[in-house]
């Protein structure tokens, strides 16, 4: 058994071999899937603008917060479906199951449904548990976010709420949000604030209690359109939905996947939101990745659904540790503080 | 301070009281905002609450003072350090301590921490050497699995050590995380 204090975990000989296994059956499953494994660098020009991810700074660029820029200039110039197990780097991000640098998995499978993008979520969590001697999930189920909303705070938000309306129904349901950026004078910016805020405070209050409660694999798909982040949004059942997912064992928030967005206007548009939140919260100003629209509009991004998984999380599943740091192989980690 | 540089042992001051971060938890949806879960700690009352933060927010950090005293001995409920040069004497309470008593030696030289000319803590450097006073005698062959094995150090702590280790050697210890780091050649 695995404790839980920093220092305590697998054996360092242990933790070779789990990964070796990790990474060869990740790599086989992918492989056979018909994708080709692609090797982008760390070091880029400008990343994927997210509220609230910071780049950590390599002068005169950045390392990557995600491979998905570079992975996506690929799939436009022809590459096929294509994947990658990348190293990611994310400022600030320390804790028992955050680590500033790990590692991503990350596929794009070209002209794929979401439906297929979940099954090999779930192949992956599967292969990866069976190397390290853990059965298989037992059961997957998905289940619509909004519905999982409705469940847990007996309310229901149609998913386009204004941000003054949502932070007025989000309070009353003791949820009050602390962000900023409701008072933005652009009101795509309110939104992204206001419903950014809400899913924070509400995955901490509702969602983890309610995922713990369940355990095993759960799929949470159909997002408000707010916070379709680069997927496509889509109708579902008279509301529109981001067409989105994120996986989840034990709990544990494993995996993003998307029904990639290929407009180059509305891509465009919503980096300007997230822009102007983190100009509302006092970010650091992140340059537009130019060459990333310029070949979704020169070439255009075929129809692809895209994941990303992370690798560290998963292997802290699959030996039934609880932090990142009992199943990693880093020795030294620069600036690490005690968590 | 930004919310982003909080970490246990962190020093806050909130209401004018000053605080310390016991325990620090940091969760975020890869997508939404972090949230900083924290313990802290009154240094005066000892009296522990839950604070929770969020990402962009700003902490006042404690200003705080620390003077470096020798470590003298001990009631079992209290500390007792002295400043070498004025030998003022403090005290400091075990719950205070916590689990640095485990590699406070006698004459040990630590930071002792002041907040308005009172003592609220300790900060003791990050390694120690300790000698060795009990250890299992060393198994040969089983390198695979069993490289380290149970040992005893002076002040009782006990900690893994590699299984080279004997009697009697010295051994530098994180204090910060309890764990052996490596041996020390006298």
């Amino acid at each position: 058994m695995i404790g839980d204090t920093p220092g305590q975990g697998l054996p360092w000989a242990k933790r070779v071999a789990l990964w070796d296994a990790a990474l060869a059956a990740v790599r086989g499953h992918l492989r056979a899937e018909g994708m080709r494994e692609v090797s982008t660098p760390v070091r880029v020009a400008g990343v994927a603008v997210e509220p609230f991810i910071e780049p950590l700074t390599a002068p005169p660029g950045y390392l990557a917060t995600s491979p998905e820029m570079v992975m996506k200039r690929l799939l436009c110039r022809g590459s096929g479906s294509i994947f990658q197990v990348s190293h990611v780097f994310r400022a600030s991000e320390v804790g028992a199951r955050h680590s500033e640098e790990f590692h991503l998995i990350e596929w794009y499978r070209l002209g794929a449904p979401l439906a297929v993008a979940r099954r090999d979520v779930e192949s992956l969590v599967d292969a990866a548990f069976v190397q390290a001697g853990r059965d298989p999930v037992a059961s997957w189920s998905t289940f619509g976010v909004m519905d999982v909303v409705e469940a847990t705070l007996g309310y229901a938000l149609r998913g386009d709420e204004e941000a003054d309306e949502l932070a007025r129904v989000s309070a009353r349901c003791g949820l009050p949000l602390r962000v900023a950026g409701l008072d933005d004078p652009s009101p795509e910016v309110r939104r992204l604030a206001a419903w950014t805020a809400f899913f924070s405070e509400w995955s901490d209050a509702h969602l983890d209690p309610w995922l713990d409660e369940r355990g095993g694999g759960v799929h949470v798909c159909d997002f408000p359109p707010a916070l379709a982040a680069l997927s496509e949004l889509r109708e579902v059942d008279g509301h529109v939905r981001a067409a989105r997912f994120e996986s989840f064992v034990d709990g544990v928030e494993l995996a993003n996947g998307y029904q990639e967005l290929r407009d180059p206007a509305e891509q465009a548009a919503r980096f300007a939101a997230v822009a102007g939140l983190r100009r509302a919260h006092g970010a650091p100003v992140l340059p537009v990745d130019e060459g990333f629209l310029a070949d979704l509009r020169g070439f255009g991004l075929p129809a692809c659904a895209g994941v990303a998984l992370g690798l560290d999380r998963l292997l802290m599943l699959a030996v039934g540790a609880d932090r990142l740091d009992q199943v990693s192989t880093a020795l030294s980690v620069p600036g690490r503080r005690e968590s | 301070m930004d919310v982003s540089d909080l970490r246990k042992n962190a020093k806050l001051e909130i209401d004018g009281q000053p605080y310390v971060v016991v325990d620090f938890q940091f969760v975020k949806p890869g997508k939404g905002q972090g949230l900083y879960k924290c313990k802290i700690k009154n240094m005066i009352t000892g009296a522990v609450l839950d604070r929770t933060w969020r990402s962009g927010e700003r902490l006042e950090a404690a200003n705080v003072e620390s003077r470096k005293m020798q470590y003298l001995y001990s009631t079992g409920d209290a500390f007792t350090f002295m400043d070498s040069e004025t030998f003022e004497q403090v005290e400091l309470a075990a719950t205070i301590v916590g689990n640095d008593a485990n590699f406070l030696l006698d004459n040990l030289d630590c930071d002792i921490l002041f907040y308005n000319e009172r003592p609220v803590g300790l900060s003791m450097s990050s390694h120690v050497v300790m000698e060795i006073v009990e250890a299992e005698p060393g198994v040969k062959g089983d390198t695979a699995t069993g490289v380290t094995k149970q040992a005893k150090v002076s002040t009782g702590y006990e900690i893994q050590v590699p299984l080279f280790i004997k009697v009697g050697e010295r051994v530098k210890i994180d204090t910060r995380t309890g764990a052996y780091v490596e041996r020390v050649n006298n």
